[in-house]
């Protein structure tokens, strides 16, 4: 009962799916009417099974209960349970966004049920310490999120999905090819036995580096970086918008979340060097130039959230070359990366959250109608203004701590050329995120009505908007929390 | 080392030369001394069973896939069930109870296909 009570805040989470299909299933045979009306009791089923997950992984962080689960299939540590904490909450405000695009929805059960299949399996992957664990968890959100892409059945959702279906079984396969190395040459799946393997042995130096060159590859489908980005643009505008927040913020967390489980656990000791650094330091200063340089030219504000994404996952990427070029950075590096994840989570859920309820009323995804916004809902043009000050670095935001936080890592592993790389790409990116504030407030609409957004989209956005300035304020506790986190790896 | 690795390897490039070499010969050998005699008769696909016409393209009805999906969840349980019968009674209880959890959950599946109307022929 103990591995139950480690795995709970995941079990929640897959609990609540199962009841919202029960409920969506059986709810026409008691009564038509109450299924027509049924939207708020599903999504307030998913809500309570979001809220459950936190609520069971507080109270691991309370009564102090770590440990490895299922014979070391899992650990829940402080790594485990930020990540926990971050895709419960994801799950939970992407849920409260997608209530207005549900209601004329034909599959509103199996949508819920996805997305906390979804961060489910995020949460698993974040906790996985056996590579079946994590490729098995690495398949259970990848399966959910194929459905959620397409779920709108339309032509550029369809679009969207095969792509992302298809490019998602190469870089799995990849990432397979990787995982089989690894368990070729040491002869052990768990992360602990690969990694006494790679501290006790010289041979097969080029095998581990091929082995580390596949799992970047394929995890870096998952962290949409450079030169694995391709699908993301697409992927992202056909999707639905709430699917699209989901991806851009929590299957990227998940990507770096494995990345950092596997290279820091298993191949730390030896195969962290300098050449490695330089390689995940050439993919974040290429990820984060050609995702700024994309998104100059967007005109879809999806689009160009996706391209950015790209950048952002690369600014992420300097933290973890950070962890490689010098060893008693660990710490820092490590959680720099923890903590920009957290507060781009709430960045970049904000972001998207004012998207949708902006494009909703507007009835259009192009940068252009956005103008004049400013004048018909005062509020929601200042939630998104915010929302893109902080993915620009501005303070007082979380964006500003956390570009600090990541380059101050990368200056202090010595690589200072990567930190001004990345200060010139945050200065590029001001140009597109300011010129939607700016065509936002300097425009005239075309007409006048006001708009507000629904009580759950405010709601979400709020907490969203809210929690980017109180980590910019006040960011101690975030970085305590990631600090601890990263050093389950030291 | 590496000349060891190689003498292994011998035998198969012997097997495959000689493979080659009697192939070769019997084709080589059949086209020199067979005699040809050319009729209508032998320009059929098949000399003996039905004559192949009409379109060459059967059409499955697509909602078959449905059914293929379902013989999965089958498939997969039976692939899971042939060890666990083996084993179980070693395995003692709890390896009892997570096989009926496993199966609980492939039967709602089944259930949930029915009740979105799957199994009927439309």
């Amino acid at each position: 009962m103990d591995d139950l009570n480690l795995l709970g805040p995941q079990l929640a989470l897959l609990i609540g799916a199962g009841l919202i299909i029960i409920v969506d299933l059986l709810l026409p045979i008691v009564s038509r009417q109450a299924y027509q009306g049924r939207l708020p009791l599903l999504s307030g089923l998913a809500l309570l099974a979001a809220a459950g997950s936190l609520g069971w992984s507080l109270a691991l962080v309370l009564t102090d209960e770590r440990g490895e689960a299922f014979d070391g299939m899992i650990s829940v540590d402080d790594f485990t349970l930020f990540f926990n904490f971050l895709f419960a909450a994801v799950a939970g405000a992407i849920v409260l966004g997608s209530v207005d695009y549900l209601a004329r929805h034909r599959f509103q059960g199996e949508y819920l049920a996805l997305i906390l299949i979804a961060a489910a399996g995020m949460s698993l992957m974040a906790a996985g310490t056996d590579l079946i664990m994590i490729f098995i968890a690495l398949e259970l959100q990848a399966i959910a999120l194929f459905a959620l892409v397409g779920i709108s059945k339309n032509e550029s959702g369809s679009e969207a999905t095969l792509k992302f279906l298809l490019l998602s079984a190469i870089s799995t396969a990849i990432t397979l090819y990787g995982m089989a190395y690894l368990f070729g040459l040491s002869g052990e799946t768990s992360l602990d036995g690969i990694a006494s393997y790679v501290a006790n042995t010289d041979e097969n130096r080029s095998a581990l580096v091929l082995a580390a060159v596949f799992l970047t590859a394929g995890l870096g489908f998952k962290m949409a970086v450079v030169p694995f980005q391709m699908w993301v643009p697409d992927v992202y505008e056909g999707a639905p918008t709430p699917i699209t927040a989901f991806l851009s913020v929590a299957s990227k967390a998940a990507g770096f979340a494995v990345v950092m489980r596997i290279f820091l656990a298993a191949l730390g000791e030896g195969l962290i060097t300098t050449d490695w650094a330089y390689l995940f330091a050439a993919i974040a200063a290429v990820s984060m130039t050609l995702g700024n340089v994309l998104a100059l030219v967007q005109g879809n504000i999806k689009r160009m959230l996706g391209y950015s994404s790209i950048a952002q996952a690369g600014t992420i990427l300097i933290g973890l070359a950070a962890v490689a070029a010098e060893d008693p950075q660990l710490l820092l590096g490590t959680s720099s990366v923890v903590f920009f994840l957290g507060a781009y989570a709430f960045t970049n859920i904000g972001a998207f959250i004012a998207i949708i309820a902006i494009s909703h009323k507007i009835g259009s995804d192009q940068i252009a109608d956005y103008a004049g916004v400013a004048k018909r809902s005062p509020l929601l043009a200042f939630a998104l203004a915010a929302c893109l000050f902080s993915l620009t670095g501005f303070p007082p935001t979380a964006g500003f701590i956390a570009k600090i936080y990541v380059f101050n890592a990368a200056v202090q592993a010595d690589l200072v050329w990567l930190a001004i790389i990345g200060v010139l790409n945050s200065v590029i990116s001001a140009y597109y995120y300011l010129r939607v504030v700016l065509n936002m407030f300097a425009r005239d609409p075309e007409t006048d009505e006001a708009f507000t957004p629904s009580p759950y989209l405010g709601a979400a956005l709020a907490a969203a908007v809210v929690g980017l300035f109180a980590i910019g304020i006040y960011p101690t506790p975030l970085i305590e929390a990631s600090e601890s986190a990263a050093r389950v790896f030291s | 080392m590496t000349s060891e690795v190689f003498n292994v390897y011998i035998a198969v490039l012997i097997a495959t030369i000689f493979g080659f070499v009697l192939v070769g010969s019997a084709l080589i050998g059949n086209l020199i001394l067979s005699p040809r005699q050319k009729s209508p008769h032998k320009g059929v696909t098949y000399e003996c069973g039905m004559l192949p016409i009409g379109r060459s393209r059967a059409q499955v009805h697509f909602r078959y896939y449905l059914f293929a999906i379902l013989f999965l969840i089958f498939d997969i349980e039976a692939v899971f069930l042939f060890p666990w019968a083996v084993s179980f009674v070693e395995l003692g209880e709890q390896a009892f109870y997570e096989m009926l959890v496993f199966i609980g959950i492939l039967a709602f599946g089944l259930l949930y296909a029915w009740k979105k109307g799957v199994l009927n022929w439309r």
